[in-house]
């Protein structure tokens, strides 16, 4: 008994193993997350981060840090001006807005046409989920194949060729002649006396 | 399994024409390029001045209170700039003398010993001040030279546009401004 207990506290152990490796590995990479994600607040890392944020308010396509116009310039000049006046990033980014409207911002706003930018990838991720979830369970509900009679016969004919005519009692098929451990004749060995 | 077949084809049939749509809205979606300035749309006050002149007197809003005045922002090397220059001229000429009356020229992204030369080469005679840190073009948020405001007696950008201007607009910008009426 102590010995069968013994084995299943073992396959538990073993069974808890792959999760608890995965809930480690999980742990440690929301941990480096987090860590790395946390932002550097140095005043010319937060001037980095700005001119990153904000887009040229007279060019296509480049931010304030990519571009050369005087615009450009002056919002580069200006940040750190603003960011030792002990204004913060929103306050900064706010004034911008305020004078070129959202569009000086490199990410989309979250009213608007800017909620599909922002939704768009988040439905795909939930719709791929879901099509996974559905496929899953569509394949573990397809029947399994149940052999006919004609697929019995052929691993049966299968079998008496490799075997050279042995057969097992439990291939014997009621129209082949061959002995069937159910009828009546049949007796186990050391049964020869009765009860 | 015909019924699964009938589902996914409409399942794909909507992402088709969600996807066409949203092609559709993004391809109409077309930057057109104002021309009446934000703080005009917006009826917005006039931003702060505290600048310098070319000959380095300070100027400041205060000094402008209770005025209509312009305010053009300009460089020498800019040619819609150069062009508008003899009609700011004109423009100035004609109301230089009403003592409710200001007009200003700001430099945007050139040097103040360039802007002197062409200053007095143009004959411009109205107040030409520096924007060193470019503070001021951020405060009205241009986009571009020339642009041009007109500030009510009140303090509200009125009217305005970013390009050159004619005699005549800047005429009816100081009409406006001086009836208490926006352009927009």
């Amino acid at each position: 008994m102590h010995v069968i207990d013994d084995d299943r506290a073992t396959m538990t152990r073993r069974k808890l193993v792959p999760w608890l490796a995965l809930a480690l590995v999980v742990a440690v990479g929301i941990v480096v997350l987090a860590v790395r994600s946390r932002p550097d607040n140095s005043p010319a890392a937060r001037a980095a981060r700005l001119e990153q944020q904000l887009a040229c308010p007279v060019c296509e396509g480049q931010s304030v840090a990519d571009s050369n116009s005087p615009q450009s310039r002056a919002i580069r000049d200006d940040i750190p001006r603003r960011i030792a006046a002990g204004q913060s990033d929103a306050d900064i980014r706010q004034y911008y807005v305020s004078r070129y409207t959202e569009r000086i911002l490199e990410t989309p706003s979250n009213s608007g046409l800017g909620i599909i930018a922002w939704g768009l990838p988040a439905l795909a991720v939930i719709l791929g989920a879901l099509s996974i979830v559905v496929a899953v369970r569509r394949w573990s509900r397809a029947p399994r194949l149940e052999a006919t009679d004609e697929d019995e016969d052929i691993v049966r004919r299968a079998r008496e060729e490799t075997d050279g005519g042995e057969r097992h009692p439990d291939d014997a098929h009621p129209d082949d002649g061959l002995p069937d451990d159910s009828s009546p004749d049949h007796e186990a060995p050391g049964d020869e006396n009765g009860p | 399994m015909i019924r699964s077949q009938f589902r996914i084809r409409w399942i794909a049939l909507g992402i088709a024409v969600v996807l066409v749509a949203f092609t559709v809205v993004l391809a109409v979606q077309t930057r057109s390029q104002p021309s009446v300035p934000r703080l005009v749309l917006e009826h917005a006050s006039a931003p702060q001045l505290n600048l310098k002149t070319l000959d380095g007197k300070a100027v400041t809003s205060a000094q402008l209170r209770s005025k209509t005045y312009v305010v053009n922002f300009f460089n020498s090397w800019c040619i819609p700039c150069q062009q508008e220059t003899p009609a700011l001229k004109t423009f100035y000429d004609q109301h230089k003398s009403e003592g409710d009356f200001a007009m200003l020229g700001i430099i945007i992204d050139d040097d103040a010993p360039t802007m002197r030369g062409y200053v007095r080469d143009r004959g411009i005679g109205w107040p030409v001040l520096v924007d060193p840190k470019g503070s001021a073009a951020l405060d009205y948020g241009t986009t571009g030279q020339p642009e041009t405001y007109v500030v009510a007696p009140d303090g509200v950008v009125v009217c305005g546009t970013l390009g050159p201007s004619s005699v005549a607009e800047l005429n009816t910008w100081l009409a406006a401004a001086r009836a208490g009426q926006q352009c927009t």
